[in-house]
């Protein structure tokens, strides 16, 4: 028999690893992707919630967070064509347009 | 039946998830990008969500998955213009370390309240009720939500389109 508290689980373990891999890693696509575990974990938490009272509505937000993870893939994706035009890498310690160089000042 | 389903589901949600933030190769998270949405997919199913499940494959596999595996290939990183950091067991146990008491907090959280799910009604999750539901409690979130779209397909052509004058 199936009870909240395993979706539940999962998705606690899913948004943990997510913050591991923001914190860990460089490469900014595995930024991208880590964001999107985190944020594809509290659509199941939002889903296990509206299944868990009977009532549609978490399900409906649900819905809505699919579309802004769809407009968060193509910012996101679109910033890291635009970075990597400029420093011709996926470093995230390669953007410093706009640190202060200690060299020249 | 459901449990044995679960459990696979489960498997393959959190086996893609280590992929993604583990592999040395943006192809490869990329791949357990993939696994972990279907593996969602099936998880909305085993809540009954049919038209979550639906929205599921169609946008998250059908469109942001195939996007982000379209850009990595389409960038064709070369190896030197990879991000040269070799993860440490150092840095592992370091960030684990941070992030274990938030996980533990939140995991006995959800072991000690009394959750249950609440017998299934009839239409639950089908188009018909979603849809019900979408365009009478939530039509302004609906309709910002499509603005927030608009923006943001407007921002990804400014930003991926070629300038001229690209300082290098």
């Amino acid at each position: 028999m199936l009870s909240p508290d395993k979706f539940l689980f999962v998705a606690v373990m899913m948004f943990a690893i997510g913050l591991i891999g923001l914190m860990l890693r460089r490469n900014l696509f595995v930024v991208y992707l880590s964001i999107e575990l985190m944020l594809s974990s509290v659509n199941l938490i939002l889903a296990t919630f509206s299944r868990m009272h009977g009532e549609m509505d978490g399900g409906v937000v649900s819905l809505l967070m699919i579309a802004v993870i769809a407009a968060e893939a193509a910012i996101f994706l679109a910033l890291i064509i635009y970075i990597y035009r400029i420093t011709k890498s996926v470093d995230s310690q390669s953007i410093t347009q706009l640190t202060h160089k200690r060299d020249e000042a | 039946m459901e449990s044995i389903i679960f459990f696979i589901l489960a498997f393959f949600l959190l086996s893609g998830a280590i992929m993604i933030v583990f592999s040395k190769e943006s192809l490869y998270s990329a791949i357990g990008f993939l696994m972990v949405m279907i593996a969602m997919a099936g998880m909305f199913a085993l809540l009954h969500h049919s038209f979550l499940f639906l929205a599921q494959i169609l946008v998250g596999v059908g469109a942001v998955v195939v996007l982000s595996i379209m850009i990595i290939l389409s960038i064709n990183l070369k190896e030197e213009n990879q991000p040269k950091q070799n993860i440490t067991r150092k840095n592992i146990l370091f960030t684990t370390l941070i992030i274990a008491p938030i996980a533990g907090l939140l995991l006995y959280a959800i072991a000690k309240a009394p959750f249950a799910f609440a017998p299934i009604a009839q239409h639950f999750g089908t188009i018909e009720t979603m849809g019900k539901v979408l365009f009478t409690h939530w039509v302004l979130p609906f309709e910002i939500v499509s603005i927030l779209l608009l923006g943001a397909m407007v921002g990804a052509i400014v930003l991926s389109r070629r300038r001229l004058h690209v300082e290098s």
